[in-house]
């Protein structure tokens, strides 16, 4: 009987997390159905519902919002940049974990102190780099500035890697498998949970970012911004009382895409036990 | 010392006792391989050459001789009015010569090293053939990067884009600290030059109008506090929460996983811009808390003063402060469940099975066996999301863009109680084009976390802990 | 019909414009000392006419201006219309979305790669001048400024003496908006009146004082002065009796439980629920009041308020947006033409018609007329051309809080002032 209510009690304390955690979430989707198109901080439920700020999400673009483009080009930024950093990720944690190399220490303690330097600070000198390469305002320049420094992002998954024995690694060695092949085709497949989780940290780097892109990308139409450049430019005084409720629709839509890669990750996390069990 | 003198001392060497093809190798640097009948390498490497000398004077020299002024010539146009055509001299850009010539500088110190590598090889090879040895082949040499040299495989991309995107930036930024950049001297249409260390001894000063000094230490103090609380808050959080969940009695743990994950995937900007109008002057919650008596209780317990007509929330030094931790934690402590549920999937259950057998409690459990193997995978990127807090530059600025100080001091130097180094350093540059002080910001603030980290770090990847687990 | 070349600078057929750096001597100024020589020849269809005649291939042109769809929307026409009337060159004028207030941020991040025409406001004019990145309007084409907008508006375009702005509109400013419904006359005459008033309805009215921008109207109107050295530091003298009343003054206006200081956002949510009954603000929340009041929507000049027992009518900045041609434009000639053309009665009626923004152009603002710049033509007697260094507004806002908080003392005004008038390197 105790521990019924115990079991009890412990489901309510996380309902009431929840909840608090949804709050924001939940004023969020609520926004977005009112009829209202300013912003409103004094009502949480709008006062008359509506479906318009949807149709206008995806049907009717105009000079300041083009939700539909921006969708576009973030999607493209986003899945290349993923696949670049993740690779690069994947390479740099693998060869610090596994490889005895000369300098590796000392490789490793340079990379931990590049990484503190004020990152918003170096943004110009990176849009001009960018420029005498020809690459402001293209895609490719993009991706470049959003994984081009991803390898110094490996410490958590060189954690990781860490704890897979070193037996695995020699025993494939004793057979003749190179260090190329122990890396496709054992320390990969092992780490599956962590490098998901490393595909999509660097798929919500470029996703989300909305300060260094504002430097990056110079056209002015609104078809060639990514989405959070385009949401974050709503919030102009100019714009926000207009554009408020479009705003939250597309903060919403966003968090779509994101949201199925995050429940497809749930199922990786299964098969991250499965993988200890063998391991252990 | 020794290593570099034993360095050049190679090299000489080399030169010295090499042979014809050592020796044409200084000129063109694929001698020595073609000599040895390693044809492709020998081509890679004199085209490699051909490319950087054609760089090196092609594109930087101009830029990089003008370093020492950083340009002299100021931009100067005439306008013919009767043609409406526009005539302009042949300027200067001092951020283009900074740059250009940083990154000049850089290909030259590649291109010698490689070139005394390349030395040193060749007559390593010539020692090679002279002893029978046998010579690698052009596919031998492919292959030895599948194998003893894989690390060089895996890293030289990262590394390429980590020179590109991270060590030219920075070392552009460090030398802004000693020019003059600013409002004044912007590129392309006025020069910027040298002044030596006169920012950092502004930074360091403290009078009347220049509060530098003044605002620098409380930013700094500020910084450092919100990167550890920030850091600690959500790391114990997000492995309570992942226990939690994953605790065997509770049920449906996908679905609480995924409630709390939902506000991962809308983006920060949006959520806390959000959070940020609720808890404003005006904002719901002040609403709702003058309503229930909130407001009044505070003002009872002596936490407002009697003629406050709101909490201010974001609006206070103290309040603003704790409303910021506690909306990072908010933020924060679902990334890290899902990190720990990760990594709390693979702990190695037959340590927990015997410390169950040994009898020890899950308390016990918890802190003797959960914690250091999480402290084990994450400990070293621990002090990155350290760093990465004081860098976090998203949270702070979204929250509290509309916070206006009431202390004078801070105000002169355009900063608040609020604000961290670095958005700080963002106000200055983005609305003051005051680049100079900016950098010497970011140059202090690189130094105290380099300090920081590395007397940590040493200790976390010192010793033999890396092979703990293994 | 031959129109003259405006201005003088057909006595040397080529002006050099160098940019002189900041602190050196201004040069002597071109345009004031106009004397118009009729030289055969070369009128200003010759001059366009020489460069129809030596443009080759498409002339790309950028335009940024403010990304709402009413501006957008006129804008492009004009610019279609611009085109229409050289049908022998190929013009290709693309429009770009940026907000006003970002302007000088969006152009300084690479000058080089900004639009070659851009709208702003007046506030920024000083800090892109410094850094170069506006083009002298070394003379006029189409029409001259001098004869169609007030001299205060020109001069406001005007750095160290040299025209930069092509005016564009002149109803940057602000005033008050109020609900006549529940308001009267005399209610909206001071601030006394006013909170009293609102105090008895139980509604809200206020102006943002934690902004430099409005705080300079109650410091200005109490007879302290503000003004700007040539090096772009201040001179402030808030911190004498005068000023101490004044912030005293502002502070028990500021008491009052009806009277607040939002920011844009928190107005126009209140606004919408019906507690505003008065605000300061200006033309670009014309659309947001008309509707919030209804009938009862009216506007004024601002509220007078008490020193030292004497009424002073409170001042404020008058705003200008110009346009502007960039120093680095690829076609500089078809910039300028293109900034004439925008700017000139005609253009300017049609984006009055638009978006409700006062012509700067007397003949086109004689012919609009709205509440709102009836208000602004009414405090315009009172309204100052902001010329400040860029020290002014951290201290200022930081001021404005203070007396919100009321903490005002003469120690608080002293450090403000310090701020304000801390020397520029």
């Amino acid at each position: 009987m105790k521990k019924t209510w115990k079991i009890v009690g412990r489901h309510i304390v996380l309902a009431v997390l929840a909840i608090i955690w949804l709050i924001p979430v939940f004023w969020l989707v609520v926004t977005t159905f009112g009829v209202e198109k300013g912003i409103n901080t004094n009502h949480f439920f709008p006062e008359h519902w509506t479906l318009a700020n949807y149709h206008q999400l995806f049907f009717e673009p105009d000079a300041a919002a083009n939700f539909p483009a921006w969708f576009k080009n973030s999607m493209i930024i986003g899945v290349f940049s993923c696949l670049v950093s993740s690779i690069f990720v994947i390479m740099t944690a693998y060869a610090f974990s596994f490889i005895e190399f000369k300098g590796r220490k000392k490789l490793m303690s340079f990379s931990l102190i590049l990484g503190m330097f004020p990152g918003v600070l170096s943004m110009i000198a990176m849009y001009f780099i960018l420029k005498m390469l020809g690459l402001t305002d293209s895609v490719v320049g993009l991706i470049i500035l959003y994984s081009g420094a991803s390898g110094l992002g490996y410490l958590i998954l060189k954690g990781f890697f860490d704890t897979i024995p070193t037996s695995l690694h020699e025993a494939a060695k004793l057979e003749g498998a190179s260090e190329a092949t122990i890396f496709a085709k054992i320390v990969v497949p092992l780490s599956k949970p962590m490098i998901v989780y490393t595909v999509i940290n660097s798929f919500l780097n470029p996703w989300m970012d909305f300060v260094m892109v504002r430097l990056m990308i110079k056209s002015k139409n609104a078809a060639d911004w990514t989405m959070a450049l385009g949401l974050f430019n709503l919030l102009q005084r100019a714009l926000v009382n207009q554009y408020f409720a479009y705003f939250c629709c597309g903060g919403l839509m966003i968090a779509v895409p994101i949201s199925i890669l995050f429940i497809i990750m749930q199922k990786f996390y299964v098969e991250g036990v499965t993988g200890g069990a063998v391991k252990g | 010392m020794k290593k570099i003198g034993n360095y050049f001392k190679d090299f000489g060497l080399a030169i010295a006792h090499g042979d014809i093809w050592v020796k044409l190798s200084l000129i063109i640097m694929g001698a020595g391989y073609f000599g040895r009948k390693q044809i492709m390498r020998g081509i890679l490497m004199t085209l490699l050459q051909v490319g950087v000398l054609a760089s090196i004077f092609g594109v930087f020299a101009p830029y990089m001789s003008k370093l020492n002024t950083l340009g002299t010539v100021q931009r100067e146009e005439v306008f013919d009015i009767v043609t409406m055509k526009k005539t302009v001299n042949n300027y200067d850009n001092s951020l283009l010569i900074l740059l250009y010539g940083i990154i000049g500088i850089l290909v030259i110190i590649a291109f010698i090293a490689l070139y005394i590598g390349n030395i040193k090889a060749t007559y390593r090879i010539q020692k090679m053939q002279e002893n029978g040895e046998k010579l690698n082949t052009f596919l031998d040499d492919l292959t030895s990067f599948k194998n003893e040299r894989f690390h060089i495989t895996l890293l030289t991309l990262p590394s390429l884009g980590v020179i590109l995107i991270n060590i030219i930036p920075i070392l552009f930024m460090v030398c802004i600290a000693f020019t003059n950049y600013d409002e004044n001297h912007q590129p392309p249409t006025y020069l910027f030059t040298w002044v030596g260390i006169k920012n950092f001894v502004n930074l360091f000063t403290t009078s009347q109008t220049i509060t530098f000094g003044y605002a620098f230490v409380r930013v700094l103090i500020w910084t450092l506090i919100w990167a550890v609380l920030a850091t600690a808050t959500t790391f114990l959080g997000g492995i309570l929460l992942a226990q939690f969940i994953n605790h065997e009695d509770t049920k449906f743990k996908g679905m609480w996983r995924t409630l709390f994950v939902i506000t991962i995937g809308i983006p920060q900007f949006v959520t806390l811009l959000l959070i940020s109008k609720m808890f404003g002057d005006n904002g719901i919650v002040n609403t709702f808390c003058s309503n229930v008596g909130i407001l009044d209780f505070f003002k009872n317990i002596g936490l407002l003063n009697a003629g406050d007509s709101f909490i201010p929330f974001l609006s206070r030094p103290g309040w603003a402060h704790v409303t910021i931790i506690l909306v990072n934690i908010w933020v924060g402590i679902p990334y890290q469940m899902l990190v720990a549920t990760g990594i709390l999937m693979n702990i190695p259950s037959d340590q927990i099975e015997s410390a169950k057998i040994d009898g020890a409690n899950k308390f016990q459990i918890f802190w003797k066996i959960t914690m250091p193997y999480v402290m084990f995978i994450t400990g070293p990127s621990l002090i990155q999301s350290v760093i990465g807090n004081i860098n976090n530059f998203n949270v702070i600025y979204l929250l509290t863009y509309n916070y206006k100080t009431t202390n004078m001091a801070m105000a002169n130097s355009h900063a608040n109680e609020v604000d961290l180094l670095i958005t700080w350093l963002f106000r200055l540059t983005n609305e003051y084009s005051n680049f100079k002080m900016a950098s010497v910001i970011g140059i202090v603030t690189f130094v105290v976390c380099a300090a920081l980290s590395l007397l940590t770090f040493s200790r976390m990847i010192g010793g033999d802990k890396e092979g703990v687990y293994r | 019909m031959k129109r003259k070349l405006v201005s003088a600078l057909l006595v040397s057929t080529m002006v050099a414009t160098a940019f002189v750096g900041c602190g050196s001597a201004a040069e002597e100024t071109t345009d004031s000392a106009a004397t118009e020589t009729t030289e055969e020849g070369a009128s200003s269809d010759d001059a366009i006419a020489n460069l129809i005649a030596s443009t080759e291939g498409t002339v790309n042109i950028d335009l940024w201006c403010s990304e709402t769809e009413e501006y957008q929307t006129v804008m492009k026409k004009l610019c279609d219309d611009f085109a229409a009337q050289y049908p022998d060159v190929d013009l290709n004028i693309t429009l770009g979305a940026v907000s006003e207030a970002d302007m000088k941020d969006r152009v300084l991040e690479d000058v080089e790669a900004a639009a070659d025409v851009f709208v702003f406001p007046d506030d920024q004019l000083e800090a892109l001048v410094k850094a170069g990145a506006l083009n002298e309007v070394a003379a006029q084409y189409t029409y001259d400024m001098n004869e169609t907008d007030t001299a205060a508006t020109v001069e406001a375009g005007q750095y160290n003496g040299k025209q930069y702005g092509y005016p564009f509109t002149a109803s940057n400013g602000y005033f008050l908006y109020y609900d006549k419904n529940q308001l009267s006359d005399e209610d909206v005459a001071s601030w006394e009146a006013l909170t009293a008033k609102a105090e008895e309805l139980g509604k809200e009215v206020g102006c943002e004082t934690a902004n430099g921008w409005y705080l300079y109207g109650f410091f200005k109107g109490a007879g302290c002065n503000l003004t700007e050295n040539e090096d772009q530091s201040n001179n402030c003298d808030w911190n004498n009796e005068t000023g101490l009343a004044a912030a005293e003054s502002l502070q028990k206006i500021a008491s009052s439980k009806a009277y607040k200081s939002y920011g844009n956002d928190d107005l126009l949510a209140n606004l919408n629920d019906g507690k505003v009954v008065a605000y300061v603000s200006g033309t670009w929340n014309v659309n947001a009041f008309s509707e919030a009041y209804g009938d009862g929507y009216a506007a004024t000049k601002l509220p007078t308020f008490e020193v030292n027992g004497e009424a002073k009518q409170m001042a404020s900045y008058s705003g200008y947006k110009f346009v502007g041609v960039n120093a680095y434009a690829e076609n500089t000639g078809w910039s300028m033409l293109l900034a004439e053309y925008l700017t000139n009665a005609t253009s300017q009626e049609a984006v009055y018609e638009a978006t409700g923004e006062g012509p700067s152009n007397t003949e086109a603002l004689a012919k609009a007329s709205s509440p709102a710049l009836d208000a602004l033509a009414a405090q315009s007697e009172f309204a100052e051309l902001q010329r400040v260094g860029g020290n002014y507004w951290t201290p200022a806002e930081s001021l404005g809080k203070n007396i919100l908080e009321g903490k005002v003392s003469q120690k608080v005004l002293d450090d403000a002032v310090a701020g304000i008038t801390q020397p520029v390197e």
